[in-house]
């Protein structure tokens, strides 16, 4: 197998000792068939054990090795070398603090997803004597698209409105609620309404569709975002009808 | 050992300078300001045109002046980027499920340039041209 050397440009951050981050360059012997995942790994056993970072599968499933690689959203084991130059540039997620090098602090995503009730809410609970919750294939059509997401983060560092206003619920806690929101099980839209219909949750959105694009599981957040400030709207204008709410 | 996290700040002023897709983003969210430009100036033709013949005339002769022609072209320009760029996303937003299968996103654009077509050609005849 051909190898080809490549200098890897990584932004390094050691809170004991730097001010602020810096980018700090390895020259690595790459297989062709690697990933900027294995590179960093090379790093780590080979060039510099002190070099933090986060994966686990290397299979793009468990959603941790999300950095920005070329200043684009990547998973470290979906960006294969072949497909960039003989020098690679690998940061941080954007839009989180660092925590060092390129481990990010995640706290505020994951008080974000916890927000907007990402499970099931039945109509009624039943004993697991009473059987499964039967769906059709239709039914679970309608919201499968969006129960691919991996919490890779990739759609909050590509989206400059979470960049730009923190308080926004952001794409993929978005795309969770509307998951389950279209789930023909659930009956919880209402207890998620507060959280997703507010100024910080669907109307913050601009739809600039950065999320979607960098989205390594197609779940396409701002199509799901877009489609809740339908579903929103309707519910308001209704609210004002002869047996409305309002 | 006590934990210090650090926080690029993002400049909000040159962000959309930094990934071709915000440049995108940018163009077309500003190109609905000559959309609004051409509103208010058809809505103060309607204004003119209350106020009699002469004042209409001098609204239609504005239009036809270079500088009106020069705006026109422009905003013409910028209101079929507009067009493209959001036709261009409305299947995300618009899913249609039939069954197991969705429409297929290129049919919903399509029919919407189709309903575009109607209008403006329904226009067109109403003010004469076609």
């Amino acid at each position: 197998m051909s190898t080809r050397t490549i200098t890897i440009e990584v932004l390094r951050y050691r809170p004991e000792q730097d001010q602020e981050p810096f980018f700090q360059s390895y020259t690595v012997p790459c297989d062709e068939d690697w990933v900027v995942l294995d590179a960093l790994n090379y790093i780590k056993d080979e060039l510099d054990r002190t070099l933090s970072y986060r994966w686990s599968c290397h299979m793009f499933v468990c959603g941790s090795c999300g950095i920005v690689v070329d200043g684009e959203p990547k998973l470290g084991c979906k960006a294969f070398v072949k497909d960039y130059g003989d020098k690679i540039r690998v940061e941080p997620l954007g839009n989180f603090p660092i925590e060092r090098d390129l481990v990010v602090v995640i706290d505020d995503f994951i008080e974000k997803l916890e927000s907007v009730n990402p499970y099931l809410i039945p109509k009624e609970e039943k004993s697991i004597d009473d059987g499964e919750y039967l769906q059709t294939p239709a039914q679970l059509k309608a919201f499968k698209q969006y129960s691919m997401c991996i919490n890779c983060l990739l759609c909050y560092s590509a989206c400059p409105q979470y960049g730009l206003d923190p308080s926004f619920v952001g794409p993929a806690a978005l795309a969770l609620a509307h998951r389950y929101n279209m789930d023909s099980r659930d009956v919880g839209r209402k207890a998620r309404e507060d959280v997703v219909a507010s100024h910080e949750g669907i109307w913050e959105c601009s739809f600039v569709g950065a999320c979607s694009q960098v989205c390594p599981k197609d779940v396409d957040p701002a199509g799901a975002i877009q489609q809740t400030k339908i579903t929103s709207a309707i519910d308001y204008v209704t609210s004002f009808l002869p047996g409305g709410n309002r | 050992m006590s934990r210090k996290p650090y926080v690029r700040q993002m400049s909000k002023t040159s962000w959309f300078l930094t990934h071709s897709r915000y440049k995108h983003y940018i163009l077309h969210e500003v190109t609905c300001i000559f959309i609004a430009i051409y509103a208010v100036i058809l809505i103060f033709g309607l204004f003119r045109l209350g106020q009699g013949p002469e004042a209409w005339q001098g609204w239609l002769d504005g239009l036809r002046s270079p500088l009106g022609v020069i705006f026109q072209i422009l905003a013409f320009g910028f209101a079929m980027i507009h067009t493209w760029s959001w036709f261009k996303v409305v299947p995300q937003a618009m899913r249609i499920q039939r069954g197991e299968s969705f429409v297929p996103g290129n049919l919903i654009i399509g029919a919407h340039y189709g309903v575009l077509a109607i209008i403006s050609l329904f226009v067109l005849i109403l003010a004469g041209v076609a």
